[in-house]
């Protein structure tokens, strides 16, 4: 069927950039990556965590890792503490 | 001189002249399907019985409940105002067409083959043709000629003077320039209603208060449009349609229809193994009323993937079941050609392309492709709070 004009325009609303993306992350024991994405981790470059909005019902505490991986591709990955999984995003 | 031939509510005129049953009735062109529910232009009777074009629809027919609508149809008018074009070159003016209903032409080459000015506008509105009622206005600028087709009663010229150009604008409305209502409306709450007012203020105060279009607005107001006309190649055109049994709605046997289109229009001997810069598809709707949606390729191109790629967002367009579906190859080129422009477009020109290759953008990826970056908490720490993107609407 063809879409409605008016209809397309009405799903039209502002939204946040650089949404965190879920990832497929193999974690050690530490919770350090060892795979991203199916590719191994050939070193994690940096680590740090955030926590914030703890005094909302939305908070973020998160555990992120900045890794190389083997394909030279470099990536940024969280663990999520208050939802659980990790996520991609560009820091 | 440059001059400009108008026909005022030629949207509604070309589809009424296959209406003589409505003549001298009040008729109003309705509103497109899925806009708002505005009127168009209207006829003298329905102005005389209240009705203004802009007047939405309810309010329109509680004033004048025997008003009679005229649905929108694109193609016809497209159609009817081509033929006007052509007719128009035919009688040796090199066009530059606005919109339609509106063209811009140099004088300078017709008046040696009428002999003066006078003569040389009067051979354009012949070649119109009296029964669209065109009027011509001729000044050294653009902006004044357009202002004094305005004025001219139907079938007639006005021409103005190089060194009376202010004096002529001076007493005219600010509907003329091409403002927003809005901006309009906060002139009018100033107490600027005429060019003249408006020309008389510092431009730098008028910069500031209604920023670039209000710059522009000003300068048209005093005159100084720079632009000259730019008259278009008369095109060549292939054309090729395609009827349904019954009414189609479905865009994939759409997307198939407009592929056998291109595969018949690429295979067509006169096509000369040029490729077409301009592309128009045009629909007859179910029900009455057609559809069209015109598009300039970036290159021309006659690669069949490519012009179906192009076409193909056009269809989430159609408002309605399509009862015959046409498409039309216009500006063949032997070359593409890739020369860059020696002149950068300035002002209104650049803000129409750029807004045209938004649109393109917007047709290609969705609605949501265009976004404004709105900074909301720079500081956060969180990377998805600091920023949102917001649609564009323009």
């Amino acid at each position: 069927m063809v879409t409605h004009p008016r209809e397309q325009s009405d799903t039209r609303s502002a939204r946040r950039l650089n949404e965190p993306r879920p990832a497929a992350v193999v974690a050690s024991d530490e919770g350090v990556p060892v795979e991203v994405g199916g590719v191994a981790v050939a070193c994690v470059r940096e680590e740090w965590r955030v926590v914030d909005r703890w005094w909302t019902e939305e908070p973020a505490r998160r555990r992120y890792f900045e890794v190389l991986l083997e394909s030279g591709r470099n990536a940024v990955v969280f663990a999520d503490g208050e939802r659980g999984g990790w996520f991609a995003q560009s820091a | 001189m440059v001059a400009c031939l108008t026909i005022p509510a030629f949207a509604l005129r070309a589809p009424l002249r296959r209406r003589p049953d409505l003549t001298g009735k009040p008729v109003a062109l309705a509103p497109a399907p899925g806009a708002q529910p505005h009127l168009g232009p209207c006829t003298g009777a329905a102005e005389r019985a209240g009705i203004r074009p802009g007047m939405r629809l309810s309010e329109a027919l509680a004033t004048c409940p025997e008003l009679e609508l005229v649905e929108q149809d694109p193609a016809e008018v497209e159609e009817a105002w081509e033929q006007i074009l052509r007719r128009l070159e035919g009688a040796g003016v090199a066009v530059e067409p606005v919109e339609p209903g509106c063209v811009y032409f140099e004088t300078r080459g017709i008046e040696r083959l009428a002999g003066d000015l006078e003569a040389a506008l009067r051979r354009a509105l012949d070649a119109v043709g009296p029964e669209w009622k065109p009027r011509v206005g001729a000044a050294s600028r653009r902006f004044a000629a357009l202002a004094a087709a305005t004025v001219a009663p139907p079938g007639r010229t006005v021409v103005v003077d190089d060194g009376e150009t202010r004096l002529f604008l001076e007493p005219l409305p600010l509907d003329l320039l091409p403002l927003g209502p809005e901006r309009r409306e906060e002139l009018a709450e100033l107490g600027v209603k005429r060019l003249g007012e408006l020309a008389r203020l510092p431009g730098a105060a008028v910069t500031d208060r209604l920023g670039s279009d209000g710059a522009e607005a000003w300068r048209l107001a005093r005159g100084d449009d720079g632009e000259g006309v730019e008259p278009r190649r008369p095109p060549s055109e292939l054309v090729e349609s395609l009827s349904f049994p019954e009414p189609i709605a479905n865009e994939l046997t759409l997307g198939r229809a407009i592929a056998a289109l291109v595969e018949r229009l690429l295979a067509r001997p006169e096509r000369a193994g040029r490729a077409p810069r301009q592309l128009a598809l045009s629909a007859k709707l179910v029900g009455g009323g057609s559809w069209r949606s015109s598009l300039t390729l970036r290159e021309p191109t006659a690669e069949p993937d490519r012009l179906r790629l192009a076409l193909a967002p056009r269809l989430a367009e159609l408002p309605a079941p399509t009862a015959e579906l046409r498409l039309e190859l216009g500006e063949l080129t032997d070359s593409p050609g890739t020369q860059a422009e020696l002149v950068r477009p300035r002002g209104s020109r650049l803000r129409e392309r750029l807004r045209e290759g938004l649109r393109q953008v917007r047709a290609a990826s969705g609605v949501d492709a265009v976004c404004t970056v709105v900074e909301v908490a720079p500081w956060s720490r969180i990377p998805e709070s600091r920023a949102i993107l917001v649609p564009r609407d323009d």
